[in-house]
């Protein structure tokens, strides 16, 4: 039975590929290709794209779900080392967003008592999120696009007025060495054209749906780009030291100084989306794990791996800035290669029979 | 056990399972033979005993045989009853029992007759304009309701007995070529599967057409009036009608029918449009106006405008509560004080909105144990609970959980909190109807009876959130 349906896997790129990229991720990219930041996020996404591209080929051809094509071609055993490889990927995929989510929470959102425990209850509603079928995200995504989408046009349009323009100029005079390594850097948050990997043979391909999934895909990297450009042109040759963008963009807008921080309806919007968002990969963690280890008690796998990301967490909570940077030299090139390289494999996989399905959402 | 030729016999069999004073057993005479009337004095119509029974046993010439005893009655509700379990439900259930000596069957008369309310406009949805009538709780008026609007064969109602001592009628309500058959089929098996003493009401029917885990969130619809149930059944819903209840129930439900008020269907659109808005936002700010209020003054002032921050200043100065604590026990008040106008009868009830709202709420803001703001909140957060009466209970209890929420953890719980609220309404259905349909899935041509209300021209199908057989509902032309 088909879970979701070509709309929703729109939505689902709208509503969650460009929430994480902004908390951290500018002030990384600032500090290392200045004003030619966005061109960094360019990169990004056209290897994004090129993955997704290919991915939407197997969608249009493929009735039959990703892990179904798996064990067809590589058997039982074969499939099941790619999906924990895969388990892998997403649970340290996780580690970072979440861990900056959890600086966020506890430093930008919070003005007394800062404390961890602020961050705890993210870990009940993921636990929750891991235990429902895969058609949850394609209804959460229906509502959950339109939050992502205002709290980034709320953001944007609060701090068009502080943008100096010509702080963008000239493009590219960086150069391309700092261009990719800014974007080498940040390959973690990038490669959410995966998911689509996962929803083969789980929707619907309706008419055009190809199209309208990469241009869903455009879209949400725009609304990143936009995000980076106006972050840069706002705070310029200190952008680097803006933590948590979200908070930073639109603080000096004047309304804010008689309505209060009025910014905070569009981060608390996309915050909401957040918490799905960073469930994500969790959710994905656990499903494939629960694949390669089929268990009777389908919370087990979901509870461990909330509780082991928690403790990680907590465990390495002192030597973040380490962990980051050994996760960002170390481990981007995984993320690409797990991320924008092997899912082209997809397309050598082909179903041995075609099946009929009813369609439903 | 089938009923004998003697009637002694059968009649000694009946009178050991009818013990109860109020059954009555009237010997008669029908020609020759000798006959027994058995009925429940209080349920039946003595005088059309006399004239539909006694009379014409009475004119009767001869002995009693099967033929002459079937052709002598003329009343259309008669029915031939062949064994003593069936003679028992029969007077049990308020019919007339004829047995005669020298045959194997009785007949049955259904002449009910007992006191009922009359139909009138029902409390829990008053409208300006639109029909005003109501349910009772006598289900041959409610048929009687809906069958006066639908003048339909495809009109199908399908009666059933539920419940082993109560034995009351439940009737199964849906148009054949509208409603799906799979719906039919398992709403028909799930009612086959009640198993109880007694029903009381359609609430209990209710408890068991849901799931079997415990839910938030009502997954069966109900409604009192038979112009809105008609407009669900219309729509390929099914209705189930419970003798004895008021309240007739529909399934699937979908959570926008509570956002629905009989008065947005006699209305013009752009109004209903905005009330329905209203109601909308009404519920949200209900649910989470405490909870951010709470969390904003502990954890996030800066959300607060200065010039709001300096008035919450002035007014919690000296209050000896936490604005969590502060917050937590206005809600306590608010809650007690409605329950307590619920319970009490009518006139103490104005007595006790008076001293609750007004005296108690400004003696306790004058004395310094509440504040001014948060008194506001908690009320408007409560009146804002009643644009949508229906999901009064479940609204009550989110607002607590997300109140402590907030005030534990701030903001960022209360965000978690209505994500796991949103995880949880996502995945639930009613019959395979998912519960936020028409929003998520997203049914594009249901939105007009839902975020809007449209022109009712331009309603030509049926809602597509829910399954039925045929989904036009103007013709083409």
């Amino acid at each position: 039975m088909k879970q979701l349906k070509t709309r929703q896997i729109c939505f689902f790129f709208i509503a969650f590929m460009p929430i994480t990229k902004f908390f951290m991720v500018p002030s990384i990219l600032a500090g290392q290709a200045h004003e030619d930041m966005w061109i960094c996020s360019v990169v990004n996404l056209l290897l994004d794209l090129f993955t997704l591209t290919a991915l939407t080929v197997v969608c249009k051809r493929e009735n039959t779900d990703f892990i179904t094509l798996l064990k067809n071609k590589l058997g039982e055993k074969g499939a099941k080392v790619v999906l924990f490889i895969y388990a892998i990927y997403f649970f340290t995929k996780a580690f970072l967003p979440l861990q900056e989510q959890k600086e966020f929470v506890k430093l930008s959102l919070y003005i007394n008592m800062p404390t961890d425990l602020f961050f705890l209850p993210f870990f009940l509603a993921s636990f929750y999120l891991c235990l429902k079928p895969m058609r949850v995200f394609g209804r959460v995504s229906d509502v959950l696009w339109f939050f992502t989408l205002s709290g980034y046009l709320i953001l944007i349009a609060l701090s068009f007025n502080n943008v100096d323009w010509t702080s963008l100029l000239p493009v590219g005079a960086r150069g391309v060495k700092n261009v990719l390594k800014g974007s080498y850097l940040t390959a973690n948050w990038w490669g959410d054209c995966v998911y689509l990997m996962f929803f083969i043979g789980n929707f619907a391909h309706g008419k055009k749906a190809s199209l309208k999934i990469i241009l869903c895909y455009l879209l949400s990297g725009v609304i990143v780009l936009f995000a980076m450009i106006f972050f840069w042109g706002t705070f310029t040759s200190i952008a680097f030291q803006q933590k948590f963008a979200m908070t930073q963009l639109s603080k000096y807008t004047t309304v804010i100084n008689n309505t209060g921080r009025f910014d905070y309806l569009g981060i608390l919007l996309i915050l909401f989306s957040c918490v799905f968002g960073l469930a994500l990969p969790l959710y994905f963690c656990s499903s494939l794990l629960q694949e390669v280890f089929p268990l009777k008690k389908r919370w087990i796998i979901p509870l461990v791996v909330n509780v082991l990301i928690l403790v990680l967490m907590t465990a390495l909570n002192r030597f973040m800035a380490t962990v980051t940077l050994v996760i960002q030299n170390y481990l981007s090139l995984f993320f690409i290669i797990m991320a924008n390289l092997l899912p082209l494999f997809t397309l050598l996989l082909k179903n041995k029979e075609k099946t009929n399905e009813n369609l439903q959402t | 056990m089938q009923l004998k030729i003697n009637l002694d016999e059968n009649v000694k069999v009946i009178k050991q399972s009818l013990k109860s004073d109020d059954v009555n057993f009237n010997q008669i005479k029908i020609g020759d033979s000798d006959g027994v009337v058995i009925f429940a004095k209080d349920l039946v119509d003595k005088q059309s005993i006399g004239d539909l029974i006694i009379r014409p046993a009475s004119l009767f010439k001869g002995k009693v045989c099967k033929d002459s005893l079937e052709q002598l009655f003329f009343y259309p509700e008669k029915q031939k009853v062949t064994t003593i379990k069936d003679c028992i439900n029969q007077v049990v259930s308020g019919n007339a029992l004829l047995i005669s000596d020298g045959v194997d069957f009785a007949i049955s008369f259904d002449i009910k007759f007992f006191q009922m309310r009359a139909i009138a406009e029902p409390p829990t949805s008053t409208v300006i304009k639109g029909p005003r009538e109501g349910f009772v709780e006598t289900l041959p008026v409610n048929v009687s309701l809906i069958r006066r609007r639908i003048k339909s064969p495809h009109l199908i109602m399908e009666n059933t007995e539920i419940g082993r001592f109560s034995k009351t009628m439940v009737t199964l309500c849906y148009i054949d070529n509208v409603a799906d058959k799979k719906l039919v089929e398992k709403v028909r098996k799930k009612l086959q599967e009640i198993n109880i003493d007694a029903i009381l009401d359609s609430s209990y029917v209710a408890k068991f057409l849901g799931d079997k885990t415990p839910t938030l969130f009502k997954q069966v619809g109900n409604t009192e009036k038979p112009d809105i149930l008609v407009a669900k059944i219309l729509e390929g819903r099914v209705a189930i009608l419970v003798d004895g209840s008021p309240i007739a129930l529909t399934v699937p439900y979908l959570l926008i029918e509570d956002f629905q008020s009989p008065s947005d269907y006699y209305n013009s659109p752009y109004s209903a449009t905005i009330a329905r808005w209203i109601r909308m936002i009404s519920v949200f700010l209900a649910l989470v106006l405490p909870a951010l209020f709470v969390s904003a003054e502990l954890f996030h002032l800066q959300l607060i405008p200065i010039s709001f921050l300096l008035t919450i200043v002035n007014s919690i100065k000296g209050i000896p509560l936490s604005p969590s604590y502060e917050m937590f026990f206005t809600f306590l008040i608010f809650e007690i004080l409605n329950e307590a106008s619920v319970r009490m009868p009518r006139y103490v009830g104005m007595v006790v909105s008076i001293v609750g709202g007004l005296v108690l709420g400004e003696t306790a803001v004058n004395a310094g144990i509440i504040s001014p703001p948060t008194l506001m909140i908690i009320a408007l957060s409560g009146i804002c609970l009643y644009t949508v009466p229906e999901l009064e209970q479940p609204l009550s209890f989110l607002r607590l959980f997300f109140l402590v929420i907030a005030g534990s953890v701030g903001i960022y719980g209360l965000i978690v909190a209505v994500s796991g609220m949103l995880i949880y309404l996502v995945s639930k259905e009613s019959f395979s109807a998912p519960l936020l349909a028409p929003f998520t899935p997203l049914v594009k041509k249901d939105l007009k009876d839902s975020f809007y209300k449209g022109f009712l021209t331009e309603q030509n199908s049926r809602p597509q959130s829910l399954q039925n057989a045929n989904r036009r509902r103007m013709d083409e032309n």
